[in-house]
Protein backbone atom coordinates (compact mmCIF):
# COMPACT_ATOMS: atom_id res chain seq x y z
CA UNK A 1 0.00 0.00 0.00
CA UNK A 2 2.69 2.59 0.84
CA UNK A 3 4.45 1.37 -2.18
CA UNK A 4 1.62 2.07 -4.23
CA UNK A 5 1.35 5.73 -2.68
CA UNK A 6 5.20 6.19 -2.97
CA UNK A 7 4.76 4.75 -6.88
CA UNK A 8 1.77 7.38 -7.52
CA UNK A 9 3.14 10.60 -5.77
CA UNK A 10 6.84 9.72 -8.21
CA UNK A 11 4.68 9.51 -10.87
CA UNK A 12 2.39 12.23 -10.46
CA UNK A 13 5.43 14.20 -10.19
CA UNK A 14 7.05 12.88 -13.53
CA UNK A 15 3.94 14.29 -15.39
CA UNK A 16 3.66 17.33 -13.42
CA UNK A 17 7.37 18.04 -15.00
CA UNK A 18 6.72 17.05 -18.29
CA UNK A 19 3.55 19.31 -18.06
CA UNK A 20 5.58 22.33 -17.05
CA UNK A 21 8.15 21.37 -19.98
CA UNK A 22 5.63 20.81 -22.82
CA UNK A 23 4.54 24.51 -21.68
CA UNK A 24 7.32 25.46 -21.67
CA UNK A 25 8.01 24.34 -25.00
CA UNK A 26 5.02 25.61 -26.38
CA UNK A 27 4.65 29.24 -24.68
CA UNK A 28 8.54 30.44 -25.04
CA UNK A 29 9.81 32.57 -27.95
CA UNK A 30 12.61 31.15 -29.54
CA UNK A 31 14.07 27.97 -30.02
CA UNK A 32 16.53 29.24 -27.59
CA UNK A 33 14.22 29.22 -24.70
CA UNK A 34 12.00 26.73 -25.80
CA UNK A 35 15.52 24.34 -25.50
CA UNK A 36 15.75 25.17 -21.73
CA UNK A 37 12.64 23.27 -21.24
CA UNK A 38 13.27 19.85 -23.23
CA UNK A 39 16.14 19.74 -19.95
CA UNK A 40 13.20 18.95 -17.44
CA UNK A 41 11.52 15.92 -19.41
CA UNK A 42 14.90 14.77 -20.52
CA UNK A 43 16.64 14.30 -16.83
CA UNK A 44 14.23 14.90 -14.44
CA UNK A 45 11.41 13.03 -15.29
CA UNK A 46 13.43 10.49 -16.24
CA UNK A 47 14.72 10.03 -13.06
CA UNK A 48 11.38 10.30 -11.09
CA UNK A 49 9.78 7.68 -13.52
CA UNK A 50 13.22 5.05 -13.06
CA UNK A 51 12.51 5.39 -9.00
CA UNK A 52 8.93 5.03 -9.54
CA UNK A 53 9.80 1.72 -11.51
CA UNK A 54 11.82 0.39 -8.97
CA UNK A 55 9.61 1.46 -5.93
CA UNK A 56 7.29 -0.58 -7.48
CA UNK A 57 9.38 -3.51 -8.52
CA UNK A 58 12.53 -3.36 -6.77
CA UNK A 59 15.77 -4.01 -7.78
CA UNK A 60 14.79 -6.42 -10.65
CA UNK A 61 16.24 -6.66 -14.36
CA UNK A 62 12.97 -4.74 -15.18
CA UNK A 63 14.35 -1.65 -12.93
CA UNK A 64 17.39 -2.28 -14.11
CA UNK A 65 16.73 -1.71 -17.99
CA UNK A 66 14.88 1.64 -17.03
CA UNK A 67 17.93 2.56 -15.08
CA UNK A 68 20.08 2.07 -17.94
CA UNK A 69 17.83 4.15 -20.30
CA UNK A 70 18.03 7.01 -17.99
CA UNK A 71 21.78 6.72 -17.24
CA UNK A 72 21.82 6.65 -21.49
CA UNK A 73 19.34 9.79 -21.51
CA UNK A 74 21.54 11.46 -18.22
CA UNK A 75 24.48 11.30 -20.68
CA UNK A 76 22.84 12.08 -24.10
CA UNK A 77 20.99 15.13 -23.48
CA UNK A 78 23.51 17.74 -22.60
CA UNK A 79 25.68 16.80 -25.54
CA UNK A 80 22.25 16.58 -27.97
CA UNK A 81 21.05 19.83 -26.11
CA UNK A 82 24.34 21.73 -27.07
CA UNK A 83 24.75 19.99 -30.60
CA UNK A 84 20.98 21.64 -31.27
CA UNK A 85 22.31 25.36 -29.71
CA UNK A 86 25.04 25.09 -31.93
CA UNK A 87 23.41 24.66 -34.94
CA UNK A 88 20.66 26.71 -34.49
CA UNK A 89 23.36 29.57 -34.33
CA UNK A 90 25.06 28.50 -36.86
CA UNK A 91 22.27 28.27 -39.13
CA UNK A 92 21.36 31.78 -37.50
CA UNK A 93 24.62 33.22 -37.69
CA UNK A 94 27.09 31.29 -40.34
CA UNK A 95 29.27 30.53 -37.35
CA UNK A 96 29.14 29.70 -33.49
CA UNK A 97 31.59 31.71 -32.38
CA UNK A 98 30.98 35.42 -31.82
CA UNK A 99 31.94 37.98 -34.24
CA UNK A 100 35.50 39.28 -34.43
CA UNK A 101 34.81 42.76 -33.22
CA UNK A 102 32.63 41.35 -30.36
CA UNK A 103 35.88 38.78 -29.01
CA UNK A 104 38.02 39.39 -26.11
CA UNK A 105 41.56 40.12 -26.78
CA UNK B 1 -1.03 -4.05 -7.82
CA UNK B 2 -3.82 -3.09 -9.87
CA UNK B 3 -3.54 0.28 -8.37
CA UNK B 4 -0.14 0.48 -9.47
CA UNK B 5 -0.58 -0.32 -12.72
CA UNK B 6 -3.03 1.77 -13.37
CA UNK B 7 -0.73 4.24 -11.90
CA UNK B 8 1.72 4.13 -14.53
CA UNK B 9 -0.89 3.50 -17.51
CA UNK B 10 -2.57 6.73 -16.11
CA UNK B 11 1.30 8.40 -16.03
CA UNK B 12 1.74 7.01 -19.43
CA UNK B 13 -1.80 8.57 -21.15
CA UNK B 14 -0.99 12.04 -19.21
CA UNK B 15 2.38 11.85 -20.85
CA UNK B 16 1.32 11.17 -24.33
CA UNK B 17 -1.08 14.50 -23.72
CA UNK B 18 1.29 16.66 -22.69
CA UNK B 19 3.02 15.98 -26.46
CA UNK B 20 0.49 17.81 -28.26
CA UNK B 21 2.03 21.06 -27.39
CA UNK B 22 5.44 20.09 -28.68
CA UNK B 23 3.59 18.57 -31.75
CA UNK B 24 1.83 21.86 -32.39
CA UNK B 25 5.22 23.49 -31.93
CA UNK B 26 6.58 21.23 -34.77
CA UNK B 27 3.99 22.00 -37.00
CA UNK B 28 3.98 25.94 -36.98
CA UNK B 29 7.17 26.68 -35.73
CA UNK B 30 10.23 27.48 -36.85
CA UNK B 31 12.92 24.53 -38.16
CA UNK B 32 15.17 25.10 -35.17
CA UNK B 33 12.03 24.98 -33.09
CA UNK B 34 10.86 21.95 -34.78
CA UNK B 35 14.06 20.09 -33.90
CA UNK B 36 13.47 21.53 -29.95
CA UNK B 37 9.91 20.08 -30.32
CA UNK B 38 11.27 16.53 -31.44
CA UNK B 39 13.89 16.75 -29.00
CA UNK B 40 10.78 16.62 -26.62
CA UNK B 41 8.81 14.12 -28.30
CA UNK B 42 11.25 11.94 -28.49
CA UNK B 43 12.68 12.08 -24.64
CA UNK B 44 8.59 11.89 -23.09
CA UNK B 45 8.27 8.38 -25.15
CA UNK B 46 11.40 6.96 -23.79
CA UNK B 47 9.26 7.37 -20.66
CA UNK B 48 6.25 6.48 -22.14
CA UNK B 49 7.50 2.97 -23.31
CA UNK B 50 8.88 2.13 -19.88
CA UNK B 51 5.71 3.32 -18.03
CA UNK B 52 3.56 1.02 -20.54
CA UNK B 53 6.06 -1.74 -20.14
CA UNK B 54 6.00 -1.27 -16.20
CA UNK B 55 2.25 -1.14 -16.66
CA UNK B 56 1.49 -4.29 -18.76
CA UNK B 57 4.38 -6.41 -16.54
CA UNK B 58 6.27 -7.35 -19.82
CA UNK B 59 10.00 -7.95 -19.35
CA UNK B 60 10.75 -7.72 -23.35
CA UNK B 61 9.41 -4.54 -23.69
CA UNK B 62 11.99 -2.65 -21.51
CA UNK B 63 13.95 -2.92 -23.95
CA UNK B 64 12.51 -0.56 -26.08
CA UNK B 65 13.57 2.40 -23.95
CA UNK B 66 16.64 1.38 -23.73
CA UNK B 67 16.95 1.43 -27.79
CA UNK B 68 15.07 4.78 -28.25
CA UNK B 69 16.95 6.22 -25.65
CA UNK B 70 20.18 5.15 -27.72
CA UNK B 71 18.52 5.98 -31.18
CA UNK B 72 17.44 9.67 -29.82
CA UNK B 73 21.05 10.08 -29.33
CA UNK B 74 22.73 9.35 -32.43
CA UNK B 75 19.46 10.45 -34.90
CA UNK B 76 19.26 13.73 -32.84
CA UNK B 77 22.98 13.89 -33.68
CA UNK B 78 22.34 13.43 -37.29
CA UNK B 79 19.17 15.46 -37.83
CA UNK B 80 21.09 18.35 -36.09
CA UNK B 81 24.25 18.35 -38.16
CA UNK B 82 21.98 18.19 -41.25
CA UNK B 83 20.20 21.32 -39.94
CA UNK B 84 23.17 22.95 -39.17
CA UNK B 85 24.65 22.11 -43.02
CA UNK B 86 22.23 22.04 -45.16
CA UNK B 87 18.40 22.28 -44.45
Amino acid sequence: MIRDVCTDILLGLAVLVVLGASLGVLLMRDAYQKLHFVTPAALVAPALVALAVLVQAGLVENSGETCLALVVMVIAGPFLSHATMRAIRVRGQGDWRPPQKERKP
Amino acid sequence: MVLGVLGFTAAAIAMLICTIPAGIVIARGDLGSAVVGYEFITSVMVMVLALLAQAFQRSSLFELPVLLAMLMFGGGLVFVRAMERWL
